[in-house]
């Protein structure tokens, strides 16, 4: 279980993460990275999407019969996801604001189908809750580290702190949706490199042992 | 794993009459927080478009300043400000995506604008969506009506870049408020 557990850990953060290695989940994280704090909100609604109906979807998986296991999959998640937007909407009514579609649009994000899909089905209950969790975890630190350089770049602030100590002219290209489609490809560019470089090592490694 | 029909439908069924269920429960737990919110969030909008400020307690700040209005079928506020009685008077009209609604605060003489405050919009988020933005908001302060509003050097006016429909339509609903709204005001008074 230890070792089960470690294994989706590390590849759900990094080796098949959903963002920067699957390109999915991108809509959202073109739409809300303009500020840290809304990624988080989003990035804790996936995770709490993804682990408990991946965890419900896993439970349910010997009873449910094949030929409709996507719609129950959509049921279930739709359920958790409509749940995350009336208590962000009674909670933190300005988030909920400043979300404005999104939340609602988390049933949409293909990370959480993907993991009911490719894991749940398969796998037993808390491996799977935990697996959605991670994923989503994949998925909300991916977005924090976009918010953090669009925040800083674009608005001066961290959080909504001020941190524009330099007093630099905040760049408008980094609050509207495109300016994350640079820091997007930037991330999945170093992310590539770094797993090419590695690849090559290990090429290399074989070869010098040969 | 094959099953027979009758076992699908049932646990379809099933199914359906739990999560529709939990989500009904919690619907209900919160639904009076969720409108007292929106309501609050009403109330600062409107206080908001004549520049009064309403800190933590939004309903008191309210009940205190704000007294109810009717102009044939709208309603509309006076509020104490610091400046005397302003009217903050509901308008609504087309966006680039939906209807766009709020309300513009008018000085008591009815010769200028003392803010904006929309409480309703589809407008594309991080685009359109930035007319709720304080920067673009404030400028529509203290703006006097002798003119036509436009978006020009004389006017200090700016529209937002990106969002030119939008910007636009904002622009075109205002002018339509003061050649209708505020005219029809001026003759009740």
């Amino acid at each position: 279980m230890k070792n089960e557990l470690k294994t989706v850990f590390f590849r759900n953060l990094w080796r098949e993460n959903p963002v920067i290695r699957q390109i999915l989940g991108i809509c959202s994280a073109l739409a809300v990275t303009n500020r840290m704090e809304n990624s988080l909100v989003m990035g804790l609604g996936l995770m709490f999407v993804t682990a408990f109906s991946s965890l419900t979807l896993s439970a349910l998986r010997n009873h449910i019969p094949d030929r409709i296991r996507m719609i129950v999959q959509t049921l279930v998640i739709a359920a958790y996801v409509i749940i995350v937007d009336i208590f962000i909407k009674a909670n933190l009514p300005e988030i909920s604001a400043a979300l404005g579609p999104y939340v609602g649009l988390i049933i949409t994000n293909c990370i959480i189908m993907g993991r009911a899909e490719a894991f749940a089905r398969k796998n037993p209950p808390v491996l799977s809750f935990f697996d959605g969790l991670f994923a989503g975890l994949g998925y909300t630190i991916i977005l924090m580290c976009i918010a953090l350089i669009r925040e800083i770049l674009g608005f001066g602030t961290i959080f909504g702190f001020d941190v524009n100590f330099l007093n630099f002219t905040t760049w408008t290209i980094m609050v509207v949706p495109p300016g994350a489609f640079f820091m997007i490809a930037i991330l999945i560019w170093v992310a590539s490199g770094i797993t090419d470089r590695r690849l090559k090592k290990n090429e290399n490694k074989q070869k010098g042992a040969a | 794993m094959k099953k027979g029909y009758i076992y699908t439908i049932i646990f379809m069924a099933v199914v359906s009459i739990v999560f529709t269920g939990l989500l009904a429960g919690v619907n209900a737990a919160y639904k009076k927080k969720i409108a007292f919110n929106q309501e609050a969030v009403l109330k600062s909008s409107i206080l908001l478009s004549v520049g009064v400020e309403s800190g933590d307690d939004v309903n008191a700040v309210f009940a205190e300043k704000a007294q109810e209005n009717k102009l044939g079928d709208t309603t509309y506020y006076s509020i104490e400000t610091d400046s005397g009685t302003a009217f903050a008077i509901p308008f609504e009209g087309p966006g680039l995506w939906g209807t766009i609604r709020g309300y513009i605060g008018v000085a008591s003489d009815l010769q200028s604008i003392q803010g904006i405050a929309f409480t309703e919009q589809n407008e594309t988020p991080g685009l359109g969506g930035r007319i709720e933005e304080d920067w673009f908001k404030n400028q529509f302060m203290d703006l006097s009506l002798e003119t036509v509003i436009t978006y020009s050097g004389d006017s200090g006016l700016d529209a937002i870049t990106g969002a030119t429909s939008t910007s636009n339509a904002v622009l075109k609903i205002i002018n339509e408020f003061i050649s209708t709204t505020l005219k029809e005001l001026e003759e009740a008074r």
